[in-house]
């Protein structure tokens, strides 16, 4: 029977939707506005924020002002204090404290972190970098689990905060570095407030979270205790909730690492994030990674140790043990800490590291990158052209476009033409037959896109494509959403910038996520691959990105290939890691059934596990599409030309206006994609039913 | 842009906290250090001959756009130099409303315009007229930008210089944003690494002639100075405007500090000095304060009027 009368009528406004399309393309001679938005309707959106950021800065600026010169007090404590402390004592006090909370190996790893800083001579810098994380993860904690609790205890408070959590995190850092530097004048600050509120949003999400998971038994129990709302909220909620904050504590301190370089950007600190923008500027590859593997064993220290304290079987309370007893760590630890200080007055060279004793192998580093680029130039070109020819051109600017003799081998006739229009026609008939009409217009409208090109479709077409995709995965309030974010890059005239950047990063996104499944099912499946994949992953995910682009650069040259390549290192680890997750916790039970009726391997793999994980490779596609939009404005600095570029212009200019409406342009489609991939793998975890979890 | 009323409202809070006029001021003097050498040589120069002079002086790290901002509103005061063709909005504003003083030029010859390696002369017969790019523009194309050669231009939040220029004198050249100052060193350091060809749009002084061999791209002599943005075409391009390398202060230096504003106006330093401290600096990897120091030494007679300048001018 044929599938073309039980087509369901989204499906057929689907196809209307690709006539249409068609029809817009036609008429691209006649009414240029149908394809290309045109200038004069453009809002004047920037002018309006910017008359707004004035108004701001007038009312509101001094008492700004005042704050951040009351925050700088204790961040030059901090600061001053950790210079002034010998290495030594910093060496044992922070080896003590690994060992306490997570064992021997960790504190072995935490010295070597330590004695590396201070090999490579990159001591103060460090200092000054973890003053800063001292300061900002602590605020950020506070003002999440503040922000957290109201959410917790105020519906109306959590429906003002949920959607601001999602712009905190969606929109660059940079697009925002302008406005704080104007509100709290220039300086370490001005950094540290960057930090503050990229960090904190996990930790609202996690407080919240964990206030509410707290089990009713638990409540009712503090409740026949007599407790008074406050003692329930203090003394039974959250310590049950602890776990869950803790996890929060841990993701928020991993956030505020990575803002260490961004931070930088302004100046006034000379930290680790300045030596590794001033390497970078400088094109030294070898002395940048340096930099900025101090960054990343910082960040993975303070992870393993945030993560111990998480886990950690929660100790009896202790009642009437003595003060010593309860505080025994606290007690070694500063004895540790002034034993050694007093030992490093008696041997100088644990006071001050004696320059002559630094290693900085920069120039091998160097070397070697130099040598590859020399040796392998013909390869790296190749790789390069066939990337650009076969893959990137035809989805930016279309089949129409990219066919020339230079670059296919052959011209793109009428003939040809007509021969590719024959194909998808032939399919679409095709899929209308077997699977409907719906898929058929999605073939129709994919064999559009790689004819004309992303860049090059009319944007009513595209907008209200987005918009009918939207209600299929998450019903009328998705696709309202969806058309007024769309709408607003439309309007504020950036849409050929955001079809650029979606190009770029969709493209990427797609490569990383089939590369990282793949990866990520290897993993599963040997654990000799996931041993060797954890730490490449834990570098690329703590590493400042800056530093990748350098070698990437030099390889294959300034453009959007590198680009492409240098947001695929960064956004493939959650692809990796969740779907190698996903795979290894199919129920046990489960497994041992398929097993039992004579699975093979690869049948248990393909037709047991990959669609029990399903949903949860599905996430792992979300957070692959927000590590590829976060990438794409630190991409613009090896040369692209989307949003990312505007916010540098609008930085660049000193115009708050642009940047912010790029920034929120970012946010917009990361929210969207969000929303869209959550509704994907919601519709996967229903058509599994519920499954039995351990 | 707008933002600057910004500024003015954070400068009279600043201007609130200077005291009374007559000594000089105790207050450590703030000097922006920016993100390449060269920068760090003048201000580590002016930095020394303001202790010399008797002041206290503090190095902040500064980026090169943000610290206009910090300038303006007197977080930071004088910076030796300023590349005026790279500025942005806010530097030019900041000037007209007075926030910024601008006190002369710092000595520094600097040159724009496109760069390519020696070995190109070959593959490219005729340079280093611009005349010769339009037979050979296939000797620098890459397969983004085939048959049309490939420069390089500044990055895209520098403006688009080159891009115009290439539009007017109709060149058949892609012009390729350059991202940032890193990634054009990078691809530049590639390239001439395997010889590959290249061609960028750059200025000097830079550390990079220290190091590695460039040809600049000659341009049709201009009447006077080159009028960049219109009027070029083939047959009469003069190619780019030069820019100026400029002292600034902020405006309150001149009251609160005027021992420092005089020696700010009197303070030179040349393409020869520059070249000199940063070979020694990024080629030979020895340290900035050392460098400065030795040649603070050894040219006693360059700076000895300058000091004594701005004692004179202190008010006592």
């Amino acid at each position: 029977m044929s599938r073309l009368a039980a087509s369901r009528p989204r499906d057929w406004i689907r196809a209307v939707l690709v006539l249409a399309t068609l029809a817009l393309l036609a008429l691209q001679d006649v009414a240029g506005w149908l394809v290309v938005y045109p200038d004069a309707w453009v809002l004047p959106i920037t002018p309006w924020l910017n008359a707004f950021m004035v108004w701001c800065v007038d009312t509101v600026g001094p008492g700004f002002r005042a704050f951040s010169a009351t925050v700088d007090v204790p961040m030059t404590a901090v600061r001053e204090l950790l210079n002034w402390l010998p290495w030594s004592v910093v060496l044992a006090v922070l080896t003590f404290v690994a060992w306490a909370a997570a064992g021997w190996r960790l504190a072995l790893f935490t010295g070597f972190a330590v004695l590396y800083m201070l090999i490579i001579g990159y001591w103060t810098e460090s200092m000054n970098s973890l003053a800063l994380v001292a300061i900002s993860v602590p605020t950020a904690v506070g003002v999440g689990f503040g922000l957290g609790a109201l959410a917790f205890l105020s519906g109306r408070a959590e429906r003002v905060i949920a959607p601001g959590l999602d712009l905190m995190q969606t929109v660059p850092a940079f697009a925002y570095l302008l406005p704080i530097l104007l509100l709290f004048g220039f300086g370490p600050v001005v950094g540290l407030i960057a930090s503050v509120l990229y960090a904190f949003p996990p930790m609202v999400r996690n407080t919240r979270l964990g206030l509410a998971r707290v089990s009713s038994e638990v409540i009712e129990a503090g409740l026949m205790a007599g407790a008074t709302p406050s003692q329930l909220f203090w003394r039974v909620r959250t310590p049950s909730a602890l776990r869950q904050i803790l996890l929060g504590v841990n993701q928020t301190t991993m956030a505020a690492f990575s803002m260490v370089i961004i931070a930088s950007i302004i100046g006034g600190t000379a930290d680790i994030g300045w030596e590794v923008l001033l390497t970078m500027r400088k094109a030294q590859f070898g002395e940048s990674l340096l930099a900025g593997i101090v960054i990343a064993l910082m960040a993975m220290v303070m992870d393993r140790l945030t993560a111990a304290a998480a886990t950690a079987e929660p100790k009896d309370p202790g009642g009437d043990r003595g003060l010593f007893a309860r505080h025994r760590n606290a007690f070694i630890a500063v004895g540790l800490g002034l034993a050694v200080g007093l030992l490093a007055e008696l041997i100088p060279f644990l006071k001050a590291y004696p320059e002559a004793w630094e290693i900085y192998p920069a120039q091998y580093l160097n070397d070697a990158v130099t040598w590859l680029v020399v040796e392998h130039a013909g390869t790296i070109n190749l790789i390069k052209s066939w990337a650009f020819f076969f893959v990137m051109l035809p989805v930016k600017t279309g089949l129409a476009q990219t066919i020339t003799p230079f670059t296919w081998g052959f011209e793109f006739t009428p003939g040809l033409k007509a021969g590719y229009v024959a194909l998808a026609l032939a399919l679409v008939l095709y899929m209308a037959v077997r699977r409907g009409v719906g898929r058929a217009s999605s073939i129709a409208f994919l064999a559009i896109l790689l004819f004309f090109g992303l860049t090059r479709l009319p944007w009513p077409a595209l907008l209200a494509m987005a918009t009918l995709l939207g209600w299929q995965l998450g019903g009328l309030r998705l696709a309202l959403g969806t058309a007024a974010a769309l709408g607003f890059l439309i309007v504020a005239g950036v849409w050929p910038q955001a079809m650029l950047s979606v190009y770029l990063c969709g493209l990427a996104v797609l490569l990383s996520f089939a590369l990282g499944v793949g990866l990520g099912l290897l993993a599963s499946e040997y654990d000799a691959v996931s041993a060797a994949l954890r730490p490449i992953n834990d570098t690329l995910q703590t590493m400042p990105l800056f530093v990748i682009l350098i070698p990437f650069v030099m390889i294959f040259k300034i453009g959007e290939f590198t680009a492409l390549l240098a947001i695929m290192a960064y956004a493939v680890v959650p692809a990796i890691r969740y779907a190698e997750h996903a795979l290894r916790n199919v129920p046990a039970q489960v497994v041992e059934a398929a097993t039992c009726f004579g699975c093979t391997r690869r049948q248990l793999l393909w037709r047991v596990k990959l669609p029990l994980a399903m949903p949860v490779i599905m996430l792992g596609l979300n957070q692959t599409i927000m590590f590829g939009i976060a990438m794409l404005v630190i991409a613009a600095l090896v040369g692209t030309n989307g949003l990312g570029q505007q916010v540098y212009i609008g930085l660049g200019d000193g115009d708050f206006g642009v940047g912010i409406v790029a920034g929120l342009g970012m946010a917009f489609i990361a929210m969207i994609a969000d929303r869209m991939t959550q509704g994907v793998s919601r519709t996967w975890q229903e058509r599994l039913g519920p499954t039995p979890r351990q | 842009m707008n933002a600057l009323k910004g500024m003015v409202a954070g400068s009279i809070l600043a201007t609130a906290s200077v005291t009374g006029a007559g000594a000089d001021s105790s207050d450590p003097i703030r000097i922006p250090v920016n993100e390449w050498t060269g920068q760090h040589v003048s201000a580590h120069i002016t930095g020394t001959l303001l202790q010399k002079a008797g002041y206290t002086v503090e190095y902040v790290t500064a980026g090169a756009v943000p610290q206009f901002a910090a300038i303006a509103q007197g977080d930071l005061h004088l910076q030796p130099e300023v590349w005026t063709n790279n500025v942005g909005d806010v530097y030019p504003k900041a000037v007209e409303s007075g926030d910024i003083v601008v006190l002369g030029q710092l000595g520094l010859q600097p040159q724009e315009g496109w760069i390519y390696p020696p070995y190109m002369n070959d593959k490219c017969p005729g340079l280093p007229s611009y005349e010769a790019l339009y037979d050979c523009a296939q000797a620098f194309a890459a397969a983004d930008t085939f048959p049309r050669g490939r420069l390089i231009t500044y990055p895209a939040d520098w403006g688009t210089r080159s891009k115009d220029v290439v539009a007017m004198i109709d060149l058949p050249f892609e012009p390729v944003a350059g991202g940032s100052e890193g990634a054009m060193i990078a691809e530049l350091k590639s390239a001439l690494a395997a010889e590959q060809p290249v061609i960028m749009m750059f200025w000097q002084p830079h550390w990079l002639f220290a190091a590695l061999d460039f040809d600049w791209v000659s341009w049709d002599p201009a009447g006077g100075e080159c009028v960049e943005e219109s009027g070029q075409k083939r047959g009469s391009a003069c190619g780019f405007q030069q820019a100026s390398v400029d002292k600034i202060v902020n405006k309150d230096v001149a009251t609160k500090w005027p021992g420092a504003y005089r020696l700010m106006e009197m303070v030179t330093v040349d393409n020869a000095t520059q070249n000199t401290l940063m070979l020694e600096i990024d080629n030979k990897g020895r340290k900035l304060e050392e460098v400065v120091a030795e040649w603070v030494e050894a040219n006693e007679a360059t700076w000895s009027p300058w000091v004594e300048a701005a004692k004179a001018a202190m008010s006592s």
